[in-house]
């Protein structure tokens, strides 16, 4: 599970410069956490585009995680990117206002929600494709908001885990406070992520790479010694998440059909 | 061809790119009309192309091919014949299959050409081995997969093996062409490399970085190799044609 981080932040960054060169955009926009990933993602970005096309959005729900923006803007410092704090609880309050709830998974994913409104608002407004943040383990786990935090235009980390993110962040010279930071979604105060799925991520992250890149079974999984209980939550986990991790079916009906038999490239004519 | 390269060799597909999908009917071509061709055929005239490209050999049928041009002439065309379908790629869903290796003279002996998965196949190797090549052409889009502590790509070592086996037990130069780049999300392992024939290195590219390498091929090198291994002079392919024979009309019963 080891990687090499000079080798894969050379590649991230070539794909993320292709990726721009292609679709002709010259500046990038990410939201900002101050937690470990969008650091990564902005660090990279930087670095494959040049800090002054590099913008990162900061979008907390009131001073709730006072710290987090603390964190984000002495990221922004630290590469000389632009940055733009906007507070989302106008937005998320209005709307609960009216319809008060304590489901803190559906305020949560509201929030995701209002932060990739406002991105794909700037996006439109500065000419800058948005950076995807979502990591390997979110994305296998569905540990993500559909057409919140899972959206974007591209996504240079989807294929690493969380503990070779971790490396990649340590390579990069991420600042030690955030690589030291506890996994949080942001989804309420206090939330970590190990503490809502129940496992650390260096346990998922072991058990979804024999599960994954090794294709191993549950039981050839359980048999070199993990336990049964994180091995089959794991399992349902990524099972019962395929709907975050694919376009919706079209039901079928002419000759040719859109996400069927209508095969292009992602790059068609670029 | 500014510094006067008497052959240069482009990755698979390279008129068009790798990730076609139903592109492929769209950029189709048969290399006796297409105007593109008649541009690349002049530009032959003092150096040996080899390219990549779609042909649409029957109306219709599409291959993924390569060509070698010399001389402002297209000197052979070989159809991929082992197109990978599994995992993240599916050629055979778009391709035919071509069903040959064969050899052609060229001004530096007899060539023969192989398209990526190809090359993995020590049955195609021994073909052209068999049918005499001096020198085996390699054109490749492949991915990159798998990482590794040391840096790289897991897989770029497994075309390096082959080519080290095969330069050395074939006496011939194998020159290997891959594309570098990223077509959606996939990264091309470029790394492209020449083997001489005693299985040696004699030159890599870079696996990230697009690059126009030059090397000096040493023709002599061939004798002298064969000279000392006598694989080629030893090769007994009736015995082998025979045995195989048996072992296909086994699978038949």
């Amino acid at each position: 599970m080891k990687i090499n981080p000079s080798f894969v932040e050379k590649v991230l960054c070539a794909f993320i410069r292709g990726e721009f060169g292609k679709f002709n955009y010259q500046k990038a926009i990410l939201g900002l956490s101050g937690g470990l990933d969008s650091s990564v993602c902005a660090f990279l970005a930087a670095k494959a585009l040049a800090p002054k096309n590099v913008i990162g959005m900061i979008l907390p729900y009131k001073d709730t995680f006072g710290e987090d923006v603390k964190d984000a803007q002495a990221v922004a410092r630290r590469l000389d990117i632009r940055s733009e704090v906007i507070d989302i609880a106008p937005m998320v309050d209005t709307y609960f206002s009216g319809r008060p709830t304590q489901d803190r998974v559906r305020i949560g994913n509201k929030m995701a929600r209002e932060r990739m409104s406002i991105l794909y608002d700037f996006s439109a407004k500065e000419h800058a494709l948005i950076l995807g943040t979502s990591n390997k383990t979110e994305l296998l786990i569905g540990y993500g908001t559909i057409h919140g935090d899972m959206a974007c235009a591209i996504n240079p980390l989807g294929d690493l885990y969380k503990t070779q993110i971790r490396e990649l962040a340590a390579h990069l010279g991420i600042p030690a406070k955030i690589l030291k930071k506890k996994p949080s979604a942001g989804l309420w105060p206090g939330q970590t992520d190990e503490g809502e799925i129940g496992l650390t991520y260096g346990q998922i992250d072991e058990i979804l790479f024999r599960l994954v890149d090794e294709r191993k079974s549950m039981k050839e999984v359980i048999a070199a010694g993990f336990a049964k209980e994180a091995v089959e939550r794991i399992m349902t986990l990524v099972r019962n998440s395929e709907f975050k991790r694919k376009m919706p079916p079209i039901a079928k009906i002419s000759a040719r059909t859109v996400g069927h038999d209508f095969l292009y490239p992602y790059d068609r004519n670029r | 061809m500014r510094k006067k390269a008497r052959l240069i060799v482009f990755p698979e597909l390279s008129l068009t790119g790798y990730t076609l999908m139903d592109l492929v009917q769209e950029v189709g071509l048969n290399p006796a009309e297409s105007p593109i061709f008649r541009k690349v055929k002049a530009l032959s005239r003092n150096t040996d192309i080899v390219l990549g490209f779609v042909e649409e050999k029957e109306a219709g049928v599409f291959y993924n091919s390569s060509a070698y041009l010399s001389a402002g002439k297209i000197v052979h065309i070989h159809r991929k014949v082992f197109l990978p379908t599994y995992g993240m790629l599916e050629e055979a869903k778009f391709f035919a299959p071509g069903k040959n290796f064969k050899t052609f003279p060229t001004r530096f002996g007899r060539a023969g050409l192989m398209i990526c998965r190809d090359f993995l196949s020590y049955g195609a190797g021994y073909l052209l081995f068999a049918g005499g090549a001096d020198m085996i052409i390699v054109t490749s889009a492949a991915p990159g997969r798998g990482y590794s502590e040391r840096g790289g790509f897991a897989t770029d070592r497994m075309w390096e093996r082959m080519a080290e086996a095969i330069s050395f037990f074939s006496t011939s130069f194998v020159i290997y062409s891959n594309r570098v780049g990223c077509e959606d999300g996939k990264t091309f392992a470029g790394g492209s490399f020449v083997y001489n024939p005693q299985g040696k290195l004699l030159i890599k590219a870079s696996p990230v970085e697009e690059e126009l390498v030059f090397v000096d091929l040493d023709l002599n090198e061939i004798r002298a190799s064969r000279k000392t291994w006598p694989f080629k002079r030893d090769d007994r392919p009736e015995i082998i044609l025979r045995a195989l024979e048996r072992i296909v009309r086994k699978y038949e019963d």
